[in-house]
């Protein structure tokens, strides 16, 4: 569709640095880099910061990561920490990791000995998502605030924090308002479109991208609807933010109606509970227990499987792709478990391959035609 | 709820097979007269008893469960569950002639070929009914993330979803807010096997396997300090994966095994007061940092010795810090537990959490043991190592001491072969002057 605000949102996500973002900058404003979406960005937001989702945008080699890093080492990880080698990310006032994997959390161990961020913080995140692990995050989200609080001479009371939890909830309901019209028939919306969005949310202020987000919202609902699809597909896995390799699904008739993806649904199904006794309570609640959790989450599959299989019901979704980088330990046992769930009620699944950027583009167009033609359509 | 434990015999049958293997082991090292190869025949009778004592209590409805040497053994003895680890095969009987057609039955299952080969596998042994399914499951969710995976995948998998499952939770740093939390999950660990199998914990019971593997840990750690002797003691056939099998596996707190650490340290001193050595003309002392290659140990270990002169004199199995337990109440009991669970034991130590601790243990292995260089095997399923190779290879040149990372498969010999392993590391030491 042709709307000047989607054509922001595609814009921001061609290079890492976006004029809203540079404007920001230029205003003196600080920027904080999250390395994964359960990193609290709320408490960032209210620390005055932006949260800055971190990604390998722009990259054309790894050279300099390949030094830190091994060849069974994902791509993303390789070609985030290459830019951060080569200053790319300079940018940044700071950068906040969990614990999310195995080749992420290493990043964390090479920046803070080789690049000069002024502050770099990792949050211990739990892998389980019962009562003692919202307690151990909700006392590591409070020791994230108070470490930046204390970095940036920001005190981070309780009242900047709801009002933060406020601001990004108001993101995920947008968003979701976003998903809602991709239930119809004819969505208004494709799937890289909507990858664009999601990813544009994620380097953008906060404030700033919910009113474009609005005024996008609105130009949807004026607009005409995809109708000329073969098939409608969900499509799942990890750190995906390249809207061209939906693109290149939905170039064969695979129209991308929803996902669970770290970028996607997974980020804004849910909202914080304004309502509980204290926010920093509810942020670790909120990350551990409430949200859509990740593969890493032990003890939670059957409850991502029904995620899925709620998606596919309510967005009418005729097949599932899961695409992993390759080397991904959480999404390859994840794409087994989920097809295994699937494969118990017949419904059309292919796990699909992938390195960061954008490659293999014909062995991709290969095998969604085989799937969409396997699927009748 | 204690779970109504059905024996199926059919669940036993590879696993049979493997406590014959070892029984036929044990068999053959009988006739050999020499100290070491006794020291490992205990080691083979003794795995071979615990293969015995699981099917027996499987057959008389005894409860007894599958485990980790990193989830607090210790437990398991001073509640009488014996137990075994589903990723028994890939740790003990890699080498068996079956490994390389389960490790394609696994493929076929479509576990994707990036995975740790010793999760495709366990996975693999429970689809195929290979693997006894035990009372509950103790899973582990560190160090890896594909050990995570399997877990999970063990817990959704059709045959094994009655099969009660929990993983202790591992925080990330070392501090007493997290050996605090880390006891908590014990705990909460203790209360699950009481309620599914029955069995209570005494605490009196614990404390007394505390002290024994106490004492086992204090003779491990002076074992190896005898291996910084020049020319090295042992080799990479007998040390630290034994005393590892015994101390965290299958002697934990028992007197058998602090018996046998004495005899292993016995051999040990006498052979460093005679200057012996492992092989008569010790010319390289390597670090091997990582577990030794199971599926294809004696074509390259060996071989290595004999080629090159080449002794291991320490490896990540033989080498962590070890903290005594407390033995003092139950909260420093359990605290000192979190913290050798978590901090001191092998492979755990160094791959949960900051990639400081490989930095770390490299600079006291290679200081105290008068290494001249450091392997990093890089076994495929270790991404978090193999994540950690540039701050291995730095902190090596600050020391002054070669480093190699080969890339390979510690059970699968197909993915860099024996010889290209062997090519790669006699290029290795030619080009830096070794041997």
């Amino acid at each position: 569709m042709k709307s000047q605000v989607l054509q922001q949102f595609q814009e921001a996500t061609r290079s890492l640095v976006n004029p809203e973002l540079q404007k920001w900058k230029d205003q003196g404003g600080r920027v904080l880099g999250c390395y994964c979406s359960y990193i609290p960005e709320e408490v960032i937001t209210a620390a005055g910061c932006v949260p800055f989702r971190m990604r390998g945008t722009g990259s054309t080699s790894t050279e300099l990561a390949d030094a830190c890093v091994s060849l069974i080492n994902c791509s993303f990880i390789r070609h985030s920490l290459d830019l951060g080698l080569r200053g790319e990310y300079s940018f940044l006032d700071g950068c906040a990791w969990v614990n999310s994997c195995d080749h992420v959390r290493r990043i964390y161990d090479h920046w803070k000995r080789k690049i000069d961020t002024p502050f770099v913080h990792l949050l211990s995140l739990p892998k389980k998502v019962t009562e003692p692990q919202v307690e151990w995050y909700r006392e590591e989200i409070s020791l994230f605030k108070d470490r930046l609080g204390f970095h940036l001479g920001v005190f981070i009371s309780d009242e900047r924090l709801w009002k933060a939890i406020r601001l990004h909830n108001e993101t995920r309901q947008l968003q979701r308002q976003l998903y809602e019209l991709r239930k119809r028939k004819d969505p208004p919306i494709t799937g890289a479109e909507t990858l664009a969005v999601m990813v544009a949310g994620t380097a953008m202020p906060r404030q700033e991208y919910n009113e474009l987000l609005r005024e996008l919202l609105d130009d949807l609902s004026r607009a005409e609807g995809h109708t000329d699809y073969r098939a409608r597909i969900m499509l799942i896995g990890g750190i995906l933010d390249d809207p061209r390799y939906i693109d290149v699904i939905e170039d064969q008739g695979g129209l991308v109606v929803t996902d669970s993806l770290c970028f996607g649904s997974r980020t804004m199904w849910r909202d914080v509970d304004e309502n509980a006794s204290d926010p920093v309570t509810a942020l670790a609640r909120y990350y551990i227990a409430d949200r859509p959790s990740c593969p890493r989450m032990f003890g939670d599959h059957l409850r991502r499987s029904a995620f899925v299989k709620d998606m596919i019901r309510d967005f009418n979704v005729d097949g599932v792709i899961a695409e992993r980088l390759v080397m991904c330990d959480n999404w390859t046992g994840e794409q087994f478990m989920l097809g295994e769930d699937l494969k118990e009620t017949g419904f059309p699944y292919i796990r699909l391959d992938r390195e960061y950027l954008l490659t293999g583009v014909g062995q991709l167009r290969t095998r969604v035609q085989a799937f969409l033609e396997m699927m009748g359509r | 709820m204690v779970r109504q434990y059905k024996y199926e015999p059919h669940l036993f049958r590879r696993y049979k097979e493997e406590r014959d293997y070892f029984s036929f082991l044990s068999g053959i090292l009988a006739q050999d007269p020499d100290p070491i190869s006794q020291l490992s025949r205990e080691i083979t009778d003794i795995t071979v008893e615990r293969y015995d004592q699981i099917m027996q209590y499987a057959e008389e409805g005894k409860p007894f469960i599958a485990g980790y040497f990193c989830a607090a053994p210790e437990i398991y003895e001073a509640m009488d569950l014996p137990w075994y680890m589903i990723m028994a095969t890939p740790f003990l009987a890699a080498s068996a002639p079956y490994l390389l057609g389960d490790i394609d039955g696994a493929e076929a299952m479509g576990l994707g070929t990036d995975w740790c080969t010793a999760c495709r596998l366990s996975l693999y042994y429970i689809e195929a009914e290979l693997t006894p399914k035990p009372w509950a499951l103790i899973g582990l969710i560190h160090p890896c993330d594909a050990g995570n995976l399997l877990h999970q995948s063990v817990a959704r998998n059709q045959k094994w979803r009655d099969v009660p499952i929990f993983a202790t939770d591992p925080p990330y740093f070392e501090d007493q807010r997290s050996i605090d939390y880390f006891a908590g999950e014990l705990r909460r660990m203790v209360a699950f096997l009481e309620e599914h199998t029955g069995h209570k914990l005494d605490l009196d019971r614990l404390r007394e396997v505390c002290i024994e593997s106490n004492k086992q840990y204090e003779l491990w750690a002076e074992y190896a300090q005898l291996r910084r002797a020049v020319p090295c003691p042992h080799g990479w056939g007998i040390g630290g994966p034994q005393c590892f099998a015994a101390v965290q596996v299958f002697q934990t707190g028992k007197p058998r095994g602090t018996q046998w650490l004495r005899n292993l340290l016995a051999n040990t001193e006498q052979r460093v007061k005679e200057g012996v050595g492992t092989i008569p003309n010790e010319k390289i002392r390597y670090f091997w940092f990582d577990l030794l290659p199971f599926g294809w140990v004696f074509e390259f270990l060996p071989w290595l010795e004999e080629e090159w002169g080449a002794v291991m004199v320490m490896e990540m199995f033989g080498f962590t810090p070890y903290t005594p337990i407390d033995i003092r109440n139950e909260d420093t009991i359990f605290k000192g537990l979190a913290k050798r669970n978590l901090y001191d034991s092998p492979m755990v130590r160094q791959a949960r959490g900051p990639a400081d601790y490989f930095a770390a243990d490299i600079v006291r292995v290679v200081k105290d043991y008068n290494i001249d260089c450091v392997i990093w095997p890089g076994h495929m399923g270790h991404k978090d190592g193999s994540a950690s190779t540039g701050i291995m290879r730095e902190i090596c040149n600050e020391l002054g001491v070669p480093y190699i990372h080969i890339g390979l498969d510690l059970f699968d010999k197909r993915y860099t072969t024996p010889d290209e392993c062997k090519d790669k590391v006699s290029k290795f030491f030619s080009a830096m002057g070794l041997g």
